[in-house]
């Protein structure tokens, strides 16, 4: 018998998915656990009503008062610790020197983005920005998803102003007004994605039911039922992890390959996840190897789940678009499934077509073939050449596909010269090696939450960094 | 049955591959046990709980693997779980003081681990929720 339901009632406080709890600017106050009972307790601490149910008026107001900011900071801080913790104890990668990348794009981004989202903004307007959100309502195969908008405040504004206060090269009270362009892009974005004035999955007990019912109903015409351990169900899941492995691989080992929306309930009681995993991305120029091998841009899985088969307590799809689940494994109450196939990243939807599951098999190999020939490539790689690739999948590709849909693309790169590197960060790439901030401090900063220094009161809200010190 | 090792459980399966243990050091050793043809022989041993440093090893059907840091969160975690390969992660030694500290200096306590396990027969028991076991093979 599932429990999982229990989760959406007002009083209760989920299930706590680690026994870790977390401190950030809360200094003397009770710890804040995972999970829901996270989020209320921070909903409850804010100063302002910025982490309640917003208003699309509220969300137009180009600015944030410093609470609100404080607040964004502190939840972002909170949530970027619920969901990435225990991956912290992953250690290196062997192949990616992925956290020496992570920290440099980070403090990219907060460098950079302030001007070209400014500049998307001035082009097509507040309200365009939100449409952007709006559009993944309506389209499966779309990067515009809980991942990338979510790390345009979490990453680019929160862990980016903690790298460079960690790195001593900013102070607490510079750069307010370029954190309120990123955070305000982030949450229009947002806004315009949920459209019920929560802008995150965790304000929603980890729900993002964002596709409307007419969208799933013609999806859910091409689910095919099937048995536990059947060839079917074999074929389905095979298909789901190979193409979920290449969409890492493709992505430098990161999330940005992974979009999960969910959990959608059934007529029959079933749940439904739709799952967009992100093959083959023409921004890289590693991907020339998932084009040999006619890996599309992007395939769509819906997973039909039996919650009463798993017996689930509680099912989160976080705000980095992945889903988990108690009991851990849902993979053997996958109890249908249909996988669609996106060639580009603006290939029609009406261009979208289904694949048959009998068909997977033989496109198995082709994702099988493009991740050994993308590991030979990476393998010959320099530790640099593997750092630069990784920073731009990152500083690149979390605010693509909304320059892409504003049509800001080109602009950005002719006139914001969007794909050069920073001075200031490419001098950085030689001090987070050293008396390992890279493997220790920023991690450290980031997961104990003790790096998100609030703005002080009473800061000039249009205070950039006028001098150096 | 002896239980050599012990570490998270990525996912509960009834699943009990044996093998014998090879360990990873590079890439370089993960693209020559593909070309060799017996990577469905051995249970894999990595240091990292990294999913690209094992990608064609996990897309090309890797029976188990043992990892030295990570947690089922991990992204090698969510992989295996889809893949629904056994994975024991962060493991350490029953008869042994010695554990993984996130951010620390791990050189010492992989290479005992490795040492320990590297070139042995075992079966990888992950039917408990939480723990997952690393048992010598008879």
């Amino acid at each position: 018998m599932s429990n999982y339901a229990k989760r959406y009632a007002a009083a209760d406080a989920g299930l706590r998915f680690q026994d870790l709890t977390y401190m950030g600017n809360f200094k003397g106050q009770e710890p804040v656990p995972d999970g829901i009972l996270g989020d209320k307790m921070l909903k409850q601490r804010a100063k302002s009503k910025v982490l309640e149910k917003v208003s699309a008026s509220d969300v137009l107001n180009d600015e944030f008062s410093v609470d609100e900011l404080n607040d964004l900071n502190n939840y972002l801080a909170w949530n970027i610790w619920d969901v990435l913790v225990m991956r912290a104890t992953e250690g290196v990668s062997g192949m990616i020197p992925r956290q020496e990348y992570e920290i440099l794009a980070f403090m990219h981004e907060f460098y950079r983005w302030p001007e070209i989202l400014r500049m998307t903004t001035d082009e097509i307007g507040a309200q365009a920005v939100m449409d952007i959100g709006a559009t993944a309502r309506r389209e499966i195969g779309i990067k515009v998803n809980c991942v990338h908008d979510w790390c345009i405040g979490a990453v680019g504004f929160g862990m980016g102003r903690c790298g460079l206060l960690a790195l001593e090269v900013i102070q607490p009270q510079d750069f307010v007004e370029e954190s309120n362009i990123i955070l305000k892009f982030m949450q229009r974005v947002l806004w315009g994605k949920r459209q019920d004035g929560w802008i995150l999955n965790s304000q929603d007990r980890y729900r993002c039911l964002i596709h409307e019912k007419g969208v799933i109903d013609k999806l859910m015409t091409q689910v095919e039922q099937f048995e536990p351990d059947s060839p079917n169900h074999d074929s389905f899941v095979r298909f789901n992890a190979a193409a979920e492995l290449l969409a890492f691989l493709d992505h430098y080992d990161c999330r940005l390959g992974l979009g999960d929306t969910g959990p959608y309930p059934l007529p029959d009681g079933k749940l439904l996840i739709i799952r967009d995993l992100f093959t083959n991305e023409e921004a890289y120029h590693w991907s020339d190897v998932c084009d040999h091998e006619n890996v599309p841009h992007c395939y769509t899985l819906l997973l039909v789940i039996d919650p009463e088969g798993m017996g689930l307590d509680e099912i989160r799809v976080n705000d980095i678009s992945t889903t988990f689940t108690r009991p851990k494994n849902y993979i053997p109450h996958i109890t249908g499934g249909a996988v669609f196939a996106r060639e580009k990243w603006n290939t029609p939807m009406s261009e979208v077509y289904s694949v048959p599951i009998k068909d997977l098999d033989s496109r198995l190999v082709g994702i099988q073939q493009a991740t050994f020939k993308l590991y030979t490539k990476f393998a010959r790689m320099s530790r640099r050449q593997l750092i630069t690739n990784g920073m731009y999948v990152y500083y690149i590709d979390m605010i693509l596909p909304h320059l892409r849909l504003a049509g800001t693309y080109e602009k950005a790169c002719t006139d914001y010269n969007f794909w050069e590197i920073d001075q200031r960060v490419s001098n950085y790439y030689y001090d987070i090696t050293k008396r390992g901030f890279a493997q220790a401090t920023v991690p450290q900063k980031i997961f104990s939450g003790e790096g998100y220094l609030p703005f002080p009161d009473g800061v000039d809200r249009r205070r950039s960094k006028y001098f150096w010190s | 049955m002896k239980v050599l090792a012990e570490g998270y459980n990525s996912f509960d399966t009834s699943k009990t591959p044996v093998g014998t243990v090879k360990y990873l050091p590079d890439p370089q050793s993960v693209i020559k046990l593909i070309q060799s043809g017996k990577l469905k022989e051995h249970i894999l041993l990595v240091q990292g709980g990294t999913t690209t440093f094992l990608a064609p090893a996990l897309s090309m059907g890797a029976i188990g693997v043992i990892t030295l840091s990570g947690a089922p969160e991990s992204h090698l975690g969510i992989l295996s779980r889809e893949f629904q390969m056994p994975c024991v992660m962060t493991t350490y030694l029953v008869d042994s003081e010695s554990r993984y500290v996130t951010g620390g200096d791990n050189a010492a306590h992989f290479q005992e681990v490795i040492k320990a396990l590297d070139g042995k027969k075992v079966q990888l028991s992950c039917a408990d929720r939480e723990l997952g076991r690393v048992v010598l093979a008879s």
